[in-house]
């Protein structure tokens, strides 16, 4: 509870959320198109303005919570019988550490986006979208209950289908928002199924109380192991969905479909909101050893199976998509290992590196109109602050130059090096192959000859190059961020041999991305096994094909039987007692309708039966 | 003040005044002469519901009169907390459903007649406290249902309401035989609502009654396999039929269920009641999967329907105070969001004069097509897929929490139903609202490819009511507290009928102590 001594902006930590969603309500006379005299922009500012609000009520809670340490606020929300359903607030430095992402990510985003959406006469269904998406994701990473967090996890799926299928006349954003919507569903539904069932079995739903009944659960072996299992596969496949893992990484490549400024927060902050829920629900999968394997398994999949497809890819958006995806996997391994700090410091940094690559991604394509990385060349020269933030935001991913992901890359590999070399070697892998996909793309699109598209390529106007060199700045200077986040044992708490380990890998990498052939026109290999390996890759396992041969097929069967149940046999059976009863009702007719006859008689029937029944009743006992 | 009775008197007297009127009347002058009863009607319930008090479970306001005592039949009436919510449902739904009735054209005066009898009926029926006084209602709301339909129908609706009235008939005659059964068992002819114990009737004869009533209520529900008529009757129907028939007729089943089946046999159900949880499950897993092979959207919500009354019946399977909660908020949330759904089904198809999802395309787009609409339409189907913030997440919720514990399986099963909405009604929005605008099927290349459709505006008034109910979900979804202080007690009395009974049983207590225990 809310003690009285605690500071107001402490107090009013529940108005964070609602910066977001109130910037949605403002925006809503101008998306409804009720304002049109001035265009859309307005919508636009008061998002800013509330986003902006947030930033600075957000760095004032971190600044008070660092002096008095981490705090937890309680409002009643809805009680019912044993039910009781509260909004809770985590106010930790990690929490709070994960809300300035989301919310400064967001401030960046939306001015980037007033740039890069300069055209676009929908751009108040934009900035409300984009208000509703950040309240949702503030939320999550404050909120102290699975409740809430599954109630904002699912408001966030919402908004995600709308962002990603904001060009809805497009055919494949419609498919994209689709799959985007109905992948994180699944997710969602079995994640409801585990907290309806944790409900029903901890009765609170605050994360502190779940730890403590699994603790004596676990010690009193309440749980069969199958519902352990079970509730485990539940808590894990909400995240899992979240964060693009495989097999649900689907959606988040085809979310590239949608407006580059919601890719920058998608790729960066809503995976990190995803995996904060999976640390948070860690401490209860002690029932499940299965489920840690899986997470195991599904991260090693998505970490080496992402970076592999990523580099088949030429579409430029995605080729750093199935790298989000690849990421999130290593953090799944460190969450599964139970290293949560190293999975928060590369959560952070690959979220800060990645929005930047994003935004460059973003400059490039409002720049050339072009996404299709055989078309493009020659930018280097002609784009310099795109190209630093290229260069900045890729050194942030890499273990290789000592910016962000290379002292999480450390950590890493010196934390699973003894106990579990192998995990140490799918980081080492997974840095070697992001690092050869980003020299690829640099080299496509950097160097080399300009191409038609990018011959007249000026630089960015200032709304987009504002956020973009302020986040080069900040990614600059992220290992020093880092520091103060985790201050013991210190980021660089990892051996020599270790560094050069890292280093190497990323300079196999790199060197392997530099020297690889690279052809604009045949981009598909002539060399047959290279082929076909390169268009397994290209075309991500060819997974969506799997899923619609196996789950797609099995639903819509299941519908087809169903409905020919339906029709055929539930159906036909009544219309024949229907033609039955109606025939026997014809020799009735007396008017111009049969049917209304034939009901009178029968309502008269049994009314004449009630009577006599009642008399007979009455007679027998009186 | 007889606050009930008035609550019958407002629509029965405004319907005679409406047949009787003397003189030709403007369809127009017909239409708000009804809007005035209906938002008389309204003010009452909330008039009605000032003065419930919610912290009681037992029936209160009550009334009642000696009507024809030598058959029991009384004239009982009284409010809880399960019938309160139903009945403000209906004073709202009715009043929407007059409200999107405009060009009328034929027979106005007896459609407004019709539709203040069923509201009068419906109120009826959820506030009867007399077994017989509760057929009679029930009853008496089917005829102008069947009217609506046959009358004011699509192409097809003789057969529709055919297949209605032989459905619903059969309904009534089940729950009629069971009534008169269990005086005849008893050997009373006491139609009050007191739960029957094992002690007074030998549990086979209840198992049977209670069998006839579940059949008689599954079909008005309606429960795979007897649910065949609705989705006929909705898509023949109009769309203010529609409106009253998925928002508070099929309510009369749910209420049904909950207020006869349960009050009146908890041993027999606590008995039946795991094999009701398989059968609640199988319903609302076929329902979501038919839905999904529907190609007309009428259909489509109809089915959907069929899925998530099935909670309801779950949730009165599993008979835990929150589940039973659940199931009330269900009723009420299930009531706005279909009746949301077809109103926009309705604008949609006045709009481009179909409803085929294999012709509608693009319907979202902003300035030629139906954007609001559309928005709303969005917002509907997230409602009833369960998405958070809005009525039907705490609802379903609610009903998986209670019940979870009870039947794991058939609780997981009917989550799964969940997320089966879901599917078919993103492929509602997906088809019809994405894309480029076309009315025409892709099959047919030429008119496809058209880019001049002009779909006429839709002006804000037809959008008003759906509106409302939109805000009536959200606020629901964002702030249950209000109807969950309404309902919990009654909730709770009606959960713990079951022990109850078994427990009073034991104690060979008197059986008038029910009385004041819950439901009596």
């Amino acid at each position: 509870m809310s003690a009285p001594s605690l500071s107001l902006p402490i107090q009013l930590v529940w108005m964070i959320p609602l910066y977001g969603f109130s910037g949605m309500l403002l925006s809503l006379p101008w998306a409804a198109g009720w304002f049109k005299r001035n265009g859309p922009r307005p919508a636009a500012y008061l998002n800013l303005l509330v986003t902006l609000l947030a930033v600075i009520h957000g760095s004032w809670i971190l600044q008070q919570v660092w002096q008095l340490g981490p705090q937890h606020l309680e409002f009643a929300w809805f009680q019912a019988a044993d039910l009781n359903l509260r909004i809770g607030f985590d106010l930790s430095l990690t929490n709070l550490a994960a809300l300035e992402l989301v919310t400064g990510l967001s401030l960046l985003g939306q001015v980037y986006a007033l740039g890069y959406l300069d055209k676009e006469w929908s751009l108040a269904r934009f900035y409300a979208l984009v208000g509703f998406f950040e309240g949702a994701l503030a939320g999550v990473v404050l909120s102290s209950s699975l409740f809430m967090s599954y109630f904002l996890l699912e408001m966030l799926t919402l908004s995600t289908y709308l962002l990603v299928g904001f060009w809805y006349a497009q055919p494949l954003v419609v498919t994209a928002a689709r799959d985007a919507f109905l992948t994180k569903r699944v997710g969602d539904v079995l994640l409801l199924m585990g907290m309806v069932a944790l409900s029903a079995w901890a009765g609170s739903m605050e994360f502190q109380d779940l730890y403590v009944w699994a603790a004596e659960a676990d010690a009193s072996g309440a749980l069969t192991p199958l519902a352990g299992t079970l509730l485990g596969l539940g808590l894990i496949a909400g995240p899992m969905g979240k964060c693009a893992q495989f097999p649900m990484h689907l959606w988040l490549d085809e979310a590239m479909e949608g407006p580059n400024p919601a890719s920058i927060l998608r790729n960066s902050v809503v995976v990190t909101a995803g995996a904060l829920v999976l640390m948070k629900v860690m401490p209860l999968l002690r029932f499940s050893p299965l489920a840690t394997s899986v997470l195991l398994v599904v991260g090693t999949i998505s970490a080496v199976g992402g970076a592999l497809v990523a580099i088949a890819q030429v579409d430029i958006k995605r080729a750093f998509s199935y790298s989000t995806t690849s990421y999130l996997g290593l953090v799944f391994i460190a969450i599964a290992l139970q290293q949560p700090a190293i999975a928060l410091l590369l959560l952070f940094a690959h979220g800060l590196s990645k929005a930047l690559l994003f935004m460059s991604v973003g400059s490039i394509i409002a720049t050339t109109n072009c996404q299709d990385l055989t078309e493009l060349g020659g930018l280097g020269s002609r784009m310099p602050a795109t190209t630093s933030a290229y260069l900045v935001g890729s050194a942030g991913l890499l273990g290789l130059l000592p910016l962000g992901c290379f002292w999480c890359f450390g950590l890493l590999v010196d934390t699973f090096a003894h106990q579990q070399p192998f995990f140490a070697a799918v980081c080492l892998l997974t840095n070697a192959l992001t690092a050869f996909n980003l020299t690829r793309v640099y080299r496509h699109v950097f160097l080399g000859q300009a191409m038609p598209k990018t011959k007249r390529a000026p630089e960015v106007n200032w709304l987009m190059a504002l956020p973009m060199v302020s986040l080069t700045v900040l990614v600059a200077l992220m290992p020093a961020l880092m520091a103060r986040l985790d201050p013991v044992p210190g980021i660089a708490s990892f051996s020599l041999p270790v560094a050069i380990a890292v280093v190497s890998s990323g300079l196999l990498g790199v060197a392997g991305g530099a020297v690889a052939p690279l052809h604009k026109f045949w981009s598909r290999s002539l060399v047959q096994p290279l082929r076909v390996l390169q268009d397994l890759l290209a075309s991500d396992f060819y997974t969506d094909r799997i899923y619609r041969a196996t789950i797609v097929a099995a639903v819509a069967g299941l519908a087809r039987l169903s409905d020919w149940l339906d029709t055929r046999v539930v159906n036909g059976l009544v219309n024949g007692i229907g033609r039955l009863s109606l025939a026997s009702a014809d020799g009735l007719k007396l008017g111009v309708s049969g049917q209304l006859q034939s009901y009178l008689l029968t309502v008269v029937l049994a009314i004449v039966l009630l009577l006599a029944s009642l008399q007979w009743l009455q007679w027998l006992h009186g | 003040m007889p606050m009930l009775s008035i609550l019958l008197l407002i629509p029965f007297a405004g319907a005679l005044a409406l047949v009787l009127w003397p003189g030709q009347l403007a369809p127009g002058r017909l239409r708000a002469v009804a809007l005035v009863v209906l938002g008389l009607q309204l003010a009452w319930s909330l008039m009605v519901l000032a003065r419930f008090d919610p912290s009681s479970s037992a029936m209160q306001l009550q009334e009642s009169l000696p009507w024809v005592s030598g058959l029991g039949l009384e004239y009982r009436l009284g409010v809880d907390g399960l019938s309160m919510p139903l009945v403000l449902i209906n004073a709202a739904l009715t009043l929407v459903s007059a409200i999107c009735t405009r060009d009328i054209s034929q027979r106005p005066r007896l459609y407004f007649a019709l539709v203040l009898l069923i509201s009068g009926a419906v109120n009826g029926a959820f506030l009867a406290e007399n077994l017989l006084l509760f057929f009679l209602f029930y009853e008496l709301e089917l005829i102008p249902l069947w009217a609506l339909i046959s009358i004011w129908g699509g192409a097809n609706r003789s057969y529709a309401a055919t297949k209605f009235l032989i459905f619903t008939a059969v309904s009534g005659m089940l729950i009629l035989g069971a009534f008169l059964g269990l005086a005849l068992a008893t050997g009373t002819v006491d139609f009050s609502l007191t739960p029957v114990s094992s002690e007074r009737l030998a549990m086979g004869t209840q198992l049977f009654l209670l069998g006839a009533l579940l059949i008689g209520f599954g079909i008005k529900v309606p429960l795979f396999p007897f649910h065949n008529w609705l989705p006929d009757a909705h898509t023949q129907a109009s769309t203010p039929v529609s409106v009253l028939l998925a928002g508070v007729l099929l309510k009369l089943g749910t209420y049904g269920l909950l207020r006869f089946c349960l009050g009146l046999f908890p041993e027999a159900w606590a008995q039946l009641a795991p094999g009701l949880a398989i059968w609640a499950a199988v319903s609302v897993l076929f329902g979501s999967l038919a839905a999904i092979a529907q190609k007309d959207m009428k259909r489509m919500v109809a089915y959907s329907s069929v899925g998530h009354m099935g909670y309801i019946l779950l949730a009165a399977a599993a008979a835990t105070p929150v589940a039973i909660l659940g199931a009330v908020f269900q009723m009420v949330s299930h009531g706005l969001i279909s009746a949301l759904l077809f109103l926009l089904v309705g604008i949609v198809y006045r709009k481009t004069g179909t409803r085929d999802l294999t012709v509608l395309h693009g319907l979202l787009n902003p300035e030629r097509g139906l954007p609001f609409t559309g928005t709303l339409m969005i917002l509907g189907v997230m409602a009833s897929a369960g998405m958070p913030g809005m009525a039907g997440f705490i609802s379903e919720f609610m009903v998986f929490r209670g019940s979870i514990s009870a039947y794991p399986l058939a609780t997981l099963l009917s989550m799964l139903g969940s997320g089966l909405t879901a599917v078919y009604f993103l492929l509602l929005v997906n088809r019809a609202f994405f894309g480029r605008l076309a009315i025409t099927p892709v099959t047919d290349p030429v008119t496809h490819g058209r880019l001049d459709v002009q779909l006429a505006p839709v002006a804000p008034r037809e959008t008003i009511p759906a509106t409302g109910l939109a805000m009536a979900v959200v606020a629901i979804g964002l702030l249950p507290a209000g109807l969950g202080r309404l309902s919990e007690s009654t909730s709770t009395a009606i959960a713990q009928l079951p022990a109850l009974v078994s427990a009073l049983q034991l104690a060979s207590g008197p059986l008038l102590g029910l009385q004041a225990g819950g439901l009596g």
